[in-house]
């Protein structure tokens, strides 16, 4: 059909090779693309630790807040991902800090609506926040709130209460208060089809409570990109490919940083939503459609199989 | 009453996220609930989701609940995403619920919301200004819509219930809506905000004292 959207192309072998040469910048999320929990995706360790070894920038774009970075680093040497350095993670937590810091400059205390790895964040980059302290005589209806809060932060909070709603709501009033979200999945995936409700559902309820929208960090949002571009010289949209599983988050992103987009189907999304949005009459949704699709970041193995064999 | 005869749930269990007067209410037409007062689950992420969910469970509702919290919304959201066939009603929308000297606390619209969100599925909300509540009281009593005035302080819920079901609106500046809130919505041109828009308004509903007086 002449003029038809075109995308999806799954990709594999020497196209595959191909594209990884054109490009410097690899950014990877992590969820359903290098692991599930605990368990690494296989093959995913060789692929970066070859992406790494071949010279491309590789860094990790996360909007899982639910894990300081330090914490990360851990994470991907336990996995068998050697070499990854704490400057190459970018978590929605880390970034909310850097948004709090460099960009708005805060002045007062933040509201944090969120787990304790986003108040470390935040807390290391020098932004405070107001004390998560317990207030038996504090009730819904009367409860007293921190004096100078600039800023109220919502990411996932297991932690949270009707008190922390009401109390983030109140800060809301003033229209001098920013609203900010670590991002806005509206739910995670575990591994086994489970699912938790996401940070998404927090900032929903207070969006309806406060009739106002959310300043949105993480991805699909373009800060990540900016904090990546701000942080690495010679960032080009053109030499970058974002990787991930999820097409409202992850391909969403990349159309916004104008990046090329692969989606593998080891995780949220499949080959079926994508065709759905590429059909769609809608054409916003069409920067939901990833330009390439792979089954697993482990068919990027062969690329690297074959530079071995050259060299040798 | 909408669980009893429209979801015919009598004599069946529910998930509620709401009061004790609530799971009275329940208990009154005969329907059993579960998860009423707080909510606390223990463990990893993985034992969250994997949270005891009672077999006998048809339905997740949601009302004003004070203890609502992330244990709740978890609690909620594997039910509608495990328990096959698992109804999901609210009680209404409200984003806030006034309370004296102009402070709100948040609405169950809030609560609703966030539960909506992460099992990305709408629930039936009863309340205004959904028609439901007009056609119990019209069942219940020989009404017609032409005689009938419905009096209200909100315009997104009272008054639009009464264009909802042809009824005519009175909006009292005493509440949460404003003149201006009203002929914003009458300037839109959006034919959906017409609604919105009251046919008289009074300063309060003691300006009605003359009338009924005289």
């Amino acid at each position: 059909m002449a003029g038809a959207f075109k995308g999806c192309q799954k990709i594999r072998g020497p196209q595959l090779r191909n594209l990884l040469e054109a490009k410097d910048f690899i950014l990877l999320d992590c969820d359903g693309v290098l692991w599930h929990g605990e368990k690494a995706v296989t093959g995913a360790a060789t692929v970066v630790n070859s992406m790494i070894r071949n010279g491309k920038n590789v860094v990790f774009v996360t909007n899982n807040c639910t894990r300081p970075r330090e914490k990360y680093v851990h994470k991907f040497s336990r996995l068998g991902f050697t070499d990854v350095m704490l400057e190459q993670i970018f978590s929605s937590s880390y970034c909310s800090a850097l948004y709090l810091r460099d960009v708005v400059k805060i002045t007062g205390q933040v509201f944090v609506m969120g787990c304790e790895a986003l108040r470390s964040e935040l807390q290391e980059a020098g932004v405070p926040c107001v004390e998560d302290a317990e207030d038996p005589d504090a009730t819904i209806y009367n409860c007293p709130l921190a004096p100078d809060v600039k800023a109220v932060l919502v990411g996932h909070d297991d932690k949270m209460t009707f008190l922390k709603l009401a109390k983030a709501s109140c800060y809301l009033k003033d229209p001098d208060c920013l609203f900010l979200a670590t991002d806005i999945d509206p739910w995670h995936p575990l591994s086994g089809g489970r699912i938790l409700p996401g940070s998404g559902s927090l900032t929903a309820a207070l969006e309806v409570s406060s009739g106002r929208k959310a300043t949105v960090i993480g991805k699909p949002s373009r800060f990540m990109f900016e904090c990546i571009s701000s942080q690495f010289e010679g960032v080009d949209p053109a030499k970058c490919l974002m990787i991930g599983d999820r097409l409202e988050t992850d391909m969403l992103f990349g159309a916004n940083c104008r990046l090329d987009t692969m989606l593998t189907l080891t995780g949220v999304s499949q080959t079926k939503d994508a065709e759905e949005y590429r059909d769609s009459e809608l054409t916003t949704n069409h920067s939901f459609v990833p330009d390439y699709i792979v089954d697993s970041i482990a068919d990027f193995l062969p690329a690297f199989e074959e530079q071995d064999k050259r060299s040798n | 009453m909408y669980l009893k005869n429209e979801c015919k749930l009598e004599g069946k269990k529910v998930y509620l996220i709401g009061s004790s007067a609530m799971r009275d209410e329940l208990q009154a037409v005969g329907i059993q609930q579960t998860g009423v007062g707080e909510d606390h689950i223990s463990g990893k992420q993985m034992d969250w989701a994997n949270v005891d969910l009672n077999p006998e469970v048809k339905a997740v509702v949601v009302g004003f609940d004070e203890h609502f919290s992330y244990s709740k919304l978890n609690r909620a959201l594997q039910y509608l995403v495990q328990q096959p066939g698992c109804l999901f009603v609210g009680t209404n929308r409200d984003t806030r619920l006034p309370l004296e000297g102009g402070k709100a606390v948040p609405g169950t619209g809030c609560l609703l919301q966030a539960v909506e969100t992460a099992a990305q599925r709408q629930a039936q909300t009863v309340g205004k200004p959904n028609r439901y509540m007009f056609d119990c009281v019209a069942s219940q009593f020989g009404v017609d819509p032409g005689r009938c005035l419905m009096v209200g302080d909100r315009l997104d819920t009272d008054i639009m219930l009464g264009s909802n079901c042809g009824l005519k609106t009175l909006l009292t500046l005493t509440g949460v809506s404003t003149v201006e809130d009203a002929e914003a919505h009458q300037k839109s041109g959006c034919a959906e905000r017409q609604g919105m828009v009251p046919d008289y308004y009074v300063e309060s509903i003691a300006d009605l004292l003359p009338a009924l007086q005289g």
